[in-house]
């Protein structure tokens, strides 16, 4: 366990322990400046006009519900709010328990109605040979929707959906690696010229900027895009302060967190060449 | 013969799909929409083989006394478990039917999620244990490396920015909107112009390393 600077590894985990714990405990939330990606975000979906189509895809797991669950939430509010009809997709197996449990929650906020306002089509295997079947046509696809396992031609947002992304003015998408935005942005972007939002991790997120703002309207990178998004959208939207101040108060223990690990290294490096000049 | 037909499917699938990309009207959208088909249906077979494959391993482990015989026991307890759970709701088998509450989902909101949250959470230990022990400036390339780092970290969060007043934000918009933009985008077309140059060579028969040649 010892390291080769002498100290127990167990010593760091503890010191992180109590930091995280302590300041989740005491923490209070804190107001972000918004940065230019995730104010795009926000922007594109408001300029967006009512009874609009948008395609949603839920692209991730729990191991990155803490980031991405909290924009997916925002986004459905901004969404249905606006009166933007949304077509729910996944091509991650463990999403779909969310999206329905998120949409059972939010749509009744604003009176949406299944089949009308928005459609469960659930998870499709085959990573981005599945996004191309998508694109190509949601119908050969999906022979059901997720929800009811009813025929697609029995819900009527549907009708106004056809090949080749025909009908859809947006596609977002909750990416949290493989299969996810990249995949997407090839499959339907590049292909057939469909506008993409998305949010990520903050492992993908350096992957984005060199598709923004070209193939990428906007983007939301990691918590702290998670945080920045929920501030605009709280704006207009109660039922979202809740979860803006739990993001805003995590961003103070992220923010404590990175400055440890900064003087982590820090420290690490001086004991490195100190030992270094002790041996020479 | 063995050889022959996979070349020959993967020959026509490839240009199939190529015609249907630039042609975006008529038989050819049909006929991608069909292979799009087959691949989505492959892929869940390949479900099949892999569940298959990790019963089998799974056995041999318990039957020969492993050391991870419980493990391998307890996963296939899951796997079936699970199944039987999602199956028979579906079904309405044993009693068993879809309603409000059901018992997959229970299992995913109790068991699965909790441990697979708790398994990526312990990642931020792992960073700060290896940022102290591994994260040395024993080159130019690597100082590089930890001075981006940190600027990077510091300014993700408001409290970095405040710290140094308002300078790692600012670094952090340059490193990543110019270095680092540039740097994908470099990747990126290497990359695609790669995949461009494989693609072709399966198409025309020449790469043949999928049929373990």
């Amino acid at each position: 366990m010892a390291s080769a600077t002498g100290l127990d590894r167990r010593w760091i985990f503890l010191v992180m322990g109590v930091l995280v714990v302590s300041l989740y405990v005491l923490g209070e939330a804190a107001e972000m400046p918004v940065n230019e990606y995730v104010q795009s975000y926000y922007d594109t979906i408001e300029a967006l006009p009512e009874g609009t189509i948008v395609m949603l895809s839920a692209d991730f797991d729990p191991a990155s519900m803490a980031e991405l669950l909290p924009m997916y939430q925002g986004t459905i509010h901004q969404l249905l709010r606006n009166n933007i009809r949304v077509l729910n997709v996944s091509t991650w197996p463990a999403a779909p328990p969310y999206t329905r449990a998120e949409f059972d929650r939010i749509a009744p906020q604003y009176e949406k109605v299944y089949g009308v306002d928005w459609v469960e089509l659930g998870f499709k295997p085959g990573d981005d040979v599945a996004m191309g079947q998508i694109g190509q046509s949601v119908r050969s696809a999906y022979a059901k929707d997720d929800r009811n396992l009813k025929p697609l031609n029995e819900l009527p947002l549907l009708n106004d959906v056809s090949a080749g992304f025909g009908g859809i003015s947006l596609l977002i998408t909750m990416s949290a690696g493989y299969p996810g935005i990249l995949e997407w942005i090839a499959q339907a972007g590049g292909r057939y010229e469909v506008p993409i939002l998305t949010g990520t991790t903050a492992v993908q997120t350096p992957d984005l900027y060199a598709y923004y703002p070209s193939q990428l309207e906007g983007f939301l990178g990691a918590a702290t895009g998670a945080t920045q998004y929920l501030q605009l959208v709280g704006e207009q939207t109660e039922d979202v302060h809740e979860s803006r101040d739990r993001n805003q108060a995590r961003m103070l223990i992220q923010s404590w967190v990175h400055i440890f690990i900064v003087l982590l290294i820090v420290v690490g490096n001086v004991l490195y060449f100190v030992g270094k000049r002790s041996a020479a | 013969m063995k050889r022959e037909i996979p070349i020959l499917l993967t020959v026509l699938c490839g240009l199939a799909i190529t015609w249907a990309f630039f042609s975006p009207y008529g038989p050819s959208q049909a006929v991608n929409d069909e292979l799009l088909a087959w691949g989505t249906v492959l892929f869940s077979v390949a479900f099949l083989l892999g569940i298959g494959n990790l019963v089998r391993i799974s056995l041999k482990q318990i039957s020969s006394g492993h050391p991870d015989r419980y493990y391998k026991a307890l996963l296939l307890l899951m796997l079936f478990g699970y199944l039987g759970v999602g199956i028979s709701e579906i079904h309405g088998w044993f009693g068993i039917t879809e309603g409000d509450n059901l018992r997959r989902d229970w299992i995913y909101n109790r068991i699965f999620q909790p441990l697979q949250a708790t398994m990526f959470s312990l990642l931020a230990f792992y960073i700060a244990s290896a940022a102290f022990r591994a994260f040395r400036a024993r080159s130019m390339e690597a100082t590089l490396l930890l001075v981006a780092g940190a600027i990077v970290m510091l300014g993700q969060v408001p409290l970095g920015d405040q710290i140094t007043g308002g300078l790692a934000s600012r670094w952090l918009a340059f490193l990543m909107s110019y270095i680092n933009a540039a740097g994908q985008k470099a990747i990126i077309v290497g990359a695609a112009l790669g995949t461009l140059a494989t693609g072709l060579r399966i198409v025309l028969g020449l790469e043949r390393s999928y049929l373990s040649e």
